[in-house]
């Protein structure tokens, strides 16, 4: 297929172009919730630990370790007491893309533009320290490119992306039922996905909506499904599973696939919205830069 | 609207539109559309059919412009036609009026091309046999033009091509109007196959329609059945002036000089002033102004009667020519502007007297004055050269007297006493004792002769065969006999003047006289050069194989064979003019053929023609108008929907 090899990215600039990566380097992973790391880092975590940010006073008790009494209140209260600190983890953030058969459609090809602003994300999150972890699912996970920290691991993201194939069927819920099984920790979950599971996306969503993760749900359609451009009598073949479905293309059908897509995507981010997650509809025509600069800024994600 | 075969539509539509649903539903070849996810898809069809079950039949755009080429197509097959005026499998006899009066240019070009031009459309409109409709057939037509002559032009055909080609071959001719020819031509040839072929009731006759300006001189001659003849009256107006009486003749008294009467006649509603000019040879001699008056409108049940201007010349011409007389000035009809009449030179007769001695005849025959006289003996007679003597012509009358040779000369004979046996009329006995008890005192023969008085003594009785013409009889038998054999005539008189005491009387003298005058062709000059349309041309050439050549006016010449009496005859006079006829070694004949027609003249059409009992109006459509084909049309909007359609299919317009 040409059309296809022609839209298949080979190196990673195809997926990032490098003034992109320049103005991306500024932009830093954000969660809206205090989330536990694993390792230090520079986020702020619940946790009182070793940092330089002062959290409270405890009186001392056998066994702590003296470097942390506050000798000034001995000297004025001849009490010991302890100073905390909050503790500064790391951040894990975790994108999840879909690369089933049903991406690999549209003009500009979906999956391409799924994996630009799964690119792009992952990028932000290597050079802002991090930890990211790439997971491709389709009929479950099919691969994951675990706890990359640092603009090093940037040529290995773009590696993962670009062997990210879209192939095969779908199936949400296993592949969250996976990555929740994983030992991925708690993080800011990024799902980029067209979130059309024939099997309902609210089980696997749910399954993501716990305290341990921040999500935000990326759908991305292409134009020819917010408008086909179809007429006549038609077989249409879903390009995942083969299935076909018989229409004559209608005003009146045209109008109810409009209304039922909207009902879709509305369903989809009450759904999101109303569990704390952040939902955000894009098109494939969208420029990844225009998305990630403005959209995903707006909506908190990146700053 | 009708429909012409509407079952086969109806059958077609039957299968044809059940199918075309049926297909649509089937669709055998659904285009596959890859998408992302039918999930949707599904959906909106799910939504869809709950809300609107038939919607895919009815809101499909390329089904309805498919459906509705459909049924035009169906509507085309089943032959819709306007102005339904035919039945099924119609046959109609196209008469066409080719007289004097429909070369008449009243109507752009002429009435005759009018005619055509209307028997055409009649012809166009004719049906068809159905392409797809079994057992059916189409109408036919034949086509006849008439003047006082029919002529077959085709026969019955459904070939429309062949009608229209028989139409566009009539030629204009200057006869009168008459039908009963035509009409006996039509109906011999209309006659319903029968039902024998069971295929059409003998009753069914076939319609004629006629095409002509009305008129006919003999319409009231002919009995029609109701709706059998549909008149199409070709022409709009009257108003002509033309001469419709001329007669050339020297004067009894001076041999050279001729006197020319005509008559001119107007049919117009305004009295007209005409130059009628005389020309003598080409020549022109005499211009005169006429004032004819206008027609007068005739009462109930009368017509109109033409105004008359009668016009006279007398001018002097010793040697023969033709005289022309023409009205000048333009006028609708062109054939009746001039007249002609030939005029032979003066010419005295030459007589052969062939007798033993009879003073009494020859002395009544010099009486005759004949420009030439001549005695012979029996045995002279016998001994010259007849070939020589029928060709040249020496002699104009030859008169027998009690001599009947085997063998004659052909030539004119007054034959007296003894009848030759060739004649077939040998005497069959003898009588005695006769007088005249009958005789036809108006034959030019016997004008002026009483034979009353005149006694025979011994006569033979004649046995005359049956196309000889008696003028006078006894009270046993014919006494005087006039018969034509083989290019001779023959005034047999059966008995020996001498043998009766008819030389005393005045009425010998007299019969002398016009039985030489009427032998010699003194009295047929004037009629000869007075021709009528299709009178035939007649010229003794005195030899069987002696080609003639004729020139009709206007026409290129026309070889003619003479029969085996050696007379040549052209009966295709059928324009009026000058016709020359060459025979080899002999001076050009001239024969004028005048159309000298009052009724053909009167060229006002007529809105009815009067039938025996029964007038039939003038049809109020033109014959055209019949039968318009509306299929054409529907088969166009199909082809236009059809493109239609697949502009729709291609744009991905929506309904």
């Amino acid at each position: 297929m040409s059309a296809r090899q022609a839209t298949t990215p080979r190196k990673l600039t195809d997926l990032l172009d490098a003034s992109f990566m320049a103005r991306l380097d500024a932009l830093d992973v954000l969660s809206r919730k205090m989330l536990q790391g694993k390792l230090r880092g520079e986020r702020r975590a619940k946790r009182r630990g070793q940092s330089v940010e002062f959290a409270d006073h405890r009186p001392y008790v056998v066994g702590d370790d003296l470097r942390f009494v506050d000798w000034n209140i001995y000297g004025r209260l001849d009490q010991l007491f302890l100073k905390l600190f909050l503790e500064e983890l790391d951040l894990s953030l975790h994108v999840m893309v879909d690369v089933s058969g049903s991406t690999d459609w549209g003009e500009p090809n979906k999956s391409l533009a799924m994996r630009k602003l799964a690119a792009a994300i992952a990028y932000v999150g290597l050079v802002s320290n991090s930890r990211v972890t790439l997971t491709a699912f389709a009929d479950g996970i099919v691969a994951q490119a675990p706890s990359m920290r640092g603009r090093r691991h940037a040529r290995q993201m773009g590696e993962f992306l670009l062997a990210a194939e879209p192939e095969g069927a779908s199936h949400f819920e296993k592949a969250c039922r996976q990555f929740e099984t994983g030992r991925g920790g708690s993080g800011v979950v990024v799902v980029i996905s067209d979130f059309f599971f024939k099997e309902g996306y609210d089980a696997g969503l749910r399954r993501l909506m716990s305290d341990r993760y921040d999500l935000y749900a990326v759908q991305m359609l292409t134009p020819q499904e917010t408008a086909p451009d179809l007429s006549g009598d038609l077989v249409l073949v879903d390009v995942e599973d083969g299935d076909g479905a018989e229409v004559t293309v209608s005003s009146a059908l045209m109008t109810y696939y409009k209304r039922n897509l909207a009902a879709y995507c509305n369903e989809l981010k009450s759904f999101c919205t109303r569990r704390g997650a952040a939902y955000i509809l894009t098109s494939s025509a969208e420029a990844t830069e225009q998305l990630v600069l403005n959209t995903l800024r707006r909506y908190g994600l990146l700053r | 609207m009708e429909w012409l075969y509407w079952q086969t539509g109806l059958a077609a539509a039957a299968v044809a539109i059940p199918l075309l649903v049926l297909m649509y539903f089937l669709k055998l070849r659904r285009i596959e559309v890859p998408v992302s996810s039918t999930l949707l898809w599904k959906r909106a069809v799910q939504d869809l059919q709950v809300n609107a079950p038939f919607q895919r039949l009815r809101r499909n755009l390329l089904l309805l412009l498919q459906l509705l080429c459909l049924i035009l197509i169906l509507a085309a097959l089943a032959g819709p036609i306007l102005f339904l005026r035919a039945d099924k499998g119609k046959r109609y006899v196209i008469l066409i009026d080719r007289s004097a009066s429909m070369a008449a240019t009243d109507v752009e070009p002429t009435r005759l091309d009018d005619a055509r031009r209307q028997a055409r459309e009649l012809v166009a409109a004719l049906r068809s046999p159905s392409l797809f409709g079994v057992g059916d057939e189409g109408d036919m037509a034949m086509v006849i033009a008439f003047d006082d002559k029919a002529k077959v032009m085709c026969n019955f055909t459904a070939d429309k091509h062949m009608l229209e080609v028989a139409i566009d071959s009539i030629e204009p001719g200057d006869g009168a109007s008459s039908l009963t020819e035509a009409m006996a031509v039509a109906r011999a040839y209309a006659q319903s196959p029968g039902e024998a072929n069971n295929d059409r009731p003998a009753v069914e006759r076939a319609q004629l329609e006629l095409f002509s300006d009305g008129r006919i001189g003999d319409a009231g001659e002919i009995t029609i059945s109701a709706g059998e003849v549909l008149f199409h009256r070709i022409g709009e107006s009257g108003g002509n002036v033309g001469v419709v009486a001329m007669q050339a003749r020297r004067s009894l008294e001076r041999r050279e000089e001729v006197n020319v009467f005509a008559t001119v006649a107007n049919y117009g509603d305004l009295p007209a002033t005409r130059q009628v000019q005389l020309s003598l040879d080409g020549s022109v001699l005499r211009v005169e102004q006429v004032q004819v008056l206008a027609r007068t409108v005739g009462g109930a049940g009368e017509d109109d009667k033409p105004g008359r201007s009668a016009v006279s010349f007398t001018v002097t011409h010793p040697a023969g020519g033709v005289v022309e007389v023409r009205v000048l000035g333009t006028d609708p009809l062109a054939s009746d502007d001039a007249a002609w009449a030939v005029l032979s030179p003066p010419k005295k007769l030459s007589v052969l007297l062939v007798t033993r001695g009879n003073l009494a005849l020859e002395r009544a025959l010099k009486a005759c004055s004949p420009g030439r006289f001549d005695l012979a003996a029996p045995e002279a007679f016998d001994a010259m050269d007849h070939d020589a003597m029928a060709v040249e012509g020496t002699y104009d009358v030859i008169v027998l007297d009690r001599h009947g040779p085997a063998k004659l000369p052909r030539g004119r004979f007054l034959v007296l006493g003894e009848v030759p046996a060739a004649l077939g009329m040998t005497a069959a006995g003898e009588l005695t004792g006769q007088t005249m008890v009958d005789w036809r005192a108006r034959h030019p023969v016997l004008q002026h002769v009483n034979l009353g008085n005149v006694y025979v003594a011994k006569a033979a009785r004649l046995d005359p065969p049956r196309d000889a013409v008696v003028l006078a009889e006894f009270a046993e038998s014919p006494a005087i006999v006039l018969l034509n054999r083989k290019g001779s005539t023959y005034l047999v008189t059966g008995f020996d003047v001498l043998q009766s005491n008819w030389p005393f009387e005045v009425s010998f003298v007299m019969f002398c006289v016009n039985a030489t005058r009427f032998l010699g062709l003194e009295l047929a000059e004037e009629a000869e050069a007075g021709l009528k349309v299709h009178q035939a041309i007649e010229v003794r050439t005195g030899s069987a194989d002696r080609e003639g050549q004729v020139r009709p006016p206007g026409r290129d010449p026309v070889k003619v064979n003479p029969d085996p009496s050696g007379t040549l005859r052209f009966p295709q006079t059928d324009r009026v003019g000058l016709y020359a006829v060459e025979v080899p070694d002999r001076r050009a004949e001239m024969f004028a053929v005048n159309l000298l027609d009052e009724r053909e003249s009167d060229i006002r059409p007529h809105e009815e023609v009067v039938f025996s009992g029964q007038a039939v109006q003038a049809a109020s459509q033109v014959a055209g108008k019949a039968n318009r084909d509306v299929w054409p049309y529907l088969a166009a909007l199909a082809i236009a929907l059809v493109c239609l359609e697949w502009f729709v299919y291609n744009s991905k317009l929506r309904l």
